[in-house]
Order: C-alpha cells, then sequence, then structure tokens
C-alpha cells in the first residue's frame, strides 16, 4: 500500500495510447446507453471506492451531486446493505452487482446476486448495468495506474 | 463474431445480444490494446489477470492462444508463481507481470511507485501504456464473462 504522498510523474494514457482511450471513451458511450443517469453515478462511485480511485471519486462524486443525488445517499454508499430505506431495489440489486464483479479477486458473481439483479432489471437494463460496472472498473485502473491528478476544487 | 458467439454457452445472459455495442466498443478496445505489444508477453498478462480474476472461459482461451504462440508448458504452468520462478520469465515478463497484478488487485492496495518505477524503467512509454492497456482489457473481458458465466467449451 503506497501513500498519497508520493509524487512521481507517471505517463498519460491518452498521449502514449491515444488509439486505447478513444475506445473507452467509446465504451463509456456505449455503457452509458439505456440506463438511469443517477443509478449510473451509483454504480461509478461504489467501484470507485473499492478500487481507491481518487480521480474518480473526485469526478463522480461531482456530477452525481450535479445530477440531484442526495448528500445522505452519497455518505451511505459505502454502508448501502445496512441503510436499505434510503436505496431503492433497483440501486441496492445493482450494487450488490457491482460489487461482486470489482471484487473477482475474491469471489465469483454469486447466483443470489445474480438473481436478484436479473429479477429487478430487464435483460437490456440489466446488460448496461453489467457494461457499467465493467466499465468504471477499466476507468478506475487507468486512473490509479497513471495517477490522474485531482483538480483543487 | 456472432455466429461465432452463438456456438458459446452462458448460464446467464447473452450480453452480445443485449448489448451489442458493449461487444463492439470491447473488440475495439482489445484491437488498440493489442498494437505494439509482443504477442507472448500479452497473452501471459492476459493469463495472470484471468487467473487473480477466477475467469475459466478466458484462462482456457488464452491458454490455448499462449501455446499457439510458442508460449512453453512451463511457463504456462509456473506463471502463477512467477516471482519464484527464478530465470524463467525476462525482465520485461517480470515487470509486466508484477504491473498486471497490482491493476488487476486495485481491491487491496494501489500501484506501487516501486512496481510502476520497474515497468517504467524497462519499457518505452508507449510500450507501458500498451502494458497497461493489455491489463485493463482482460480485466474488462474477465468482467463480462464470469458476470455472464460464459463456460469454456469440452476440448
Amino acid at each position: 500500500m503506497t501513500t498519497t504522498t508520493e509524487t512521481t510523474r507517471r505517463i498519460n494514457l491518452n498521449r502514449v495510447s491515444p488509439e486505447v482511450y478513444e475506445a473507452i471513451v467509446v465504451l463509456n458511450t456505449a455503457a452509458s446507453k439505456d440506463i438511469d443517469p443517477d443509478l449510473a453515478e451509483l454504480i461509478k462511485i461504489r467501484a470507485s471506492q473499492m478500487n481507491h480511485c481518487a480521480f474518480c471519486l473526485d469526478m463522480h462524486s461531482a456530477d452525481a451531486r450535479k445530477r440531484g443525488i442526495s448528500e445522505q445517499k452519497l455518505t451511505l454508499l459505502p454502508a448501502w446493505e445496512e441503510a436499505v430505506g434510503i436505496f431503492t431495489e433497483q440501486e441496492q440489486a445493482a450494487l450488490a452487482l457491482t460489487e461482486e464483479m470489482t471484487d473477482l479477486t475474491r469471489h465469483h458473481v454469486s447466483d443470489e446476486v445474480y438473481a436478484r439483479a436479473a429479477a429487478a432489471f430487464s435483460e437490456r437494463e440489466l446488460g448496461q448495468v453489467i457494461a457499467m460496472a465493467l466499465t468504471i472498473n477499466a476507468w478506475n485502473r487507468i486512473g490509479v495506474t497513471t495517477r490522474l491528478p485531482l483538480p483543487k476544487r | 463474431m456472432t455466429q461465432t458467439l452463438e456456438r458459446l454457452t452462458a448460464d446467464r445472459l447473452k450480453i452480445y445480444k443485449t448489448s451489442p455495442e458493449l461487444y463492439e466498443a470491447m473488440m475495439v478496445l482489445s484491437n488498440a490494446a493489442a498494437k505494439d505489444i509482443d504477442p507472448e508477453l500479452g497473452e501471459l498478462i492476459k493469463i495472470r489477470a484471468s487467473q487473480i480474476n477466477h475467469c475459466a472461459f478466458c484462462l482456457d482461451m488464452h491458454t490455448r492462444d499462449a501455446r499457439k504462440h510458442g508460449v512453453s508448458g512451463q511457463k504456462l504452468d509456473v506463471i502463477a508463481a512467477w516471482q519464484e520462478a527464478g530465470g524463467l520469465f525476462t525482465e520485461r515478463e517480470r515487470a509486466a507481470l508484477a504491473l498486471t497484478e497490482a491493476i488487476t488487485e486495485l481491491g487491496d492496495g494501489h500501484v506501487s511507485d516501486e512496481v510502476y518505477a520497474t515497468a517504467a524503467a524497462i519499457f518505452t512509454e508507449r510500450e507501458l501504456g500498451q502494458v497497461i492497456a493489455m491489463a485493463v482489457t482482460i480485466n474488462a473481458w474477465n468482467r463480462i464473462n464470469v458476470t455472464v458465466r460464459l463456460e469454456p467449451p469440452r476440448r
């Protein structure tokens, strides 16, 4: 575990691998179709918390506030399972799926979590929830590995 | 592509049907990540990430692809323990595998300065960008295939 005080300059992926960057932007556009934008922000924030992507958390918390997502939801997101009355069934199902998809190193995507999401969403919606979760995971990996600098706010 | 996909068995969602733009974007990303990277190194990155993420379909596919590219059976056997395998893996392979592991295991820690600096010292900036891209891309495929539970074909 490193600390955030390290200031080693890392590569700018957009400059050294522009086709990759463009492809992830296309992926992001594809994943953003047919998904509720508020739900998408919750997926992005929860995955970014688990993957420790500071840049992503900063960006998506700001985006979520712009969309009108409540401070209470943002505060309780890491403990959503203990705050079930605050999150809708769709949000809970999507967050559970996002957590298991993000945590693949520890376990699989369980039948229980998959079935809950399959019951809460249409097949198209479920495909797009999965797409959003894996897309933010890709951004998280870029953000952390290249240590994207945080804007001062 | 769809014809090939139709032959695959997924217990769960046929995501290439529900989210075709996702599949197209992933193919574009895969092609972009495969540029300017040694194909053997690319396969080692894909296999190690797929081991950590427990993607059966991906392991089945990429160990076969690795053999086709001439990666030795010994390397495939011990890649999960590459750090203990002395000189079996080249310095470039070791640097890329260490970086891949860090990129794959974000839940357990960051990408340390040590791991990053070792890779940055041995690869050009372009090569390093493509190693990162390959690790990011296989992580995305791992997440799709584990979530929809794509089954490896019986061989």
